[in-house]
């Protein structure tokens, strides 16, 4: 015996960073968000079907997978988006109020927002994933009774939010208080 | 380390409520969210310029000891609220985060 503590069971593998990069309909108030290693979004307007796309933002983050060291097993989170703290939602929505009641609990809700799918459909983190994600980052914490739990969007958060308050990196190069 | 004591030595601000019987285990210096989610570990202090809400969103995730918000930078009172909220404390100093790594270093942080 060593002493030392059992290495984690879970492991962030695979870390590739890059941009989330935010397109805005022209016309329209819809937005999608897609993640790209390239730091060059495309900036002119394109036309895809009958709605025309013009270049809405972009933010640092990264993508990732988790390893499973007991079972060797390498599970892909390439479709989250982002996470988003309960505490970050706007005051008497169901997120928030929801969080509040967990907090009395000490349990923190994260709400796991991923990518539209290829065909434009709104997306959902599977929650067999989300098991995965929830156990990686609770065996991570040392305060006691503390809990994480990161739940899918069941609060349709993708199509309301501002992707500015998902847990990404907006506005890394203009960190200064706003006037 | 206790994080009273570091903030003492370092003359650090609380912003926050007490909390700072916590021990102190290391040291993560970053202002991207992204890379606190998945590279600080937990017990260890924060040190960042970022005064976002989503700082104290990624902090609570991993489960850092506290925050050091560095050069002389002063979260809006919400996110204070919020640190408060998550247990989590956050410090205000005028340093640099070189110079606040460093501080942390002749106190005995590794």
């Amino acid at each position: 015996m060593t002493g030392q503590p059992a290495p984690p069971r879970y492991q962030m593998v695979n870390v590739h960073n890059g941009y989330v990069i935010i397109e805005k309909e022209v016309g329209g108030h819809a937005a999608r968000a897609y993640f790209s290693t390239e730091p060059v979004p495309p900036k002119e307007e394109y036309r895809e079907g009958s709605r025309i796309w013009k270049y809405g933002g972009m933010a640092q983050s990264f993508q990732f997978d988790i390893l499973d060291r007991e079972t060797g097993t390498v599970t892909p989170f390439r479709e989250m988006l982002g996470l988003m703290y309960y505490g970050c939602a706007r005051p008497g929505t169901d997120l928030r109020r929801l969080g509040e009641l967990a907090h009395e609990d000490r349990i923190s809700i994260y709400v796991a927002l991923a990518y539209e799918a290829p065909d434009g459909s709104p997306r959902q983190m599977p929650i067999e994933k989300l098991s995965i994600l929830n156990r990686a980052f609770n065996e991570r914490l040392r305060s006691a009774e503390k809990k994480i739990l990161i739940v899918p969007d069941c609060f349709g958060l993708y199509n309301e939010l501002s992707h500015g308050e998902i847990m990404i990196d907006f506005g890394l190069t203009a960190m200064e208080e706003e006037a | 380390m206790k994080l009273r004591e570091i903030a003492e030595k370092l003359e650090l601000k609380p912003l926050t409520k007490d909390l700072y019987d916590k021990d102190v285990t290391g040291v993560y210096i970053s202002d991207m969210v992204s890379d606190v989610i998945a590279n600080a570990h937990a017990g260890s202090l924060l040190v960042t310029a970022q005064i976002h809400n989503n700082v104290i969103a990624a902090a609570n995730l991993v489960d850092v000891a506290a925050i050091i918000v560095a050069q002389g930078k002063t979260p809006t009172e919400d996110v204070v609220k919020m640190a408060d909220k998550a247990e989590l404390a956050v410090f205000a100093t005028p340093l640099s985060r070189w110079q606040v790594a460093t501080r942390l270093y002749e106190v005995g942080l590794r």
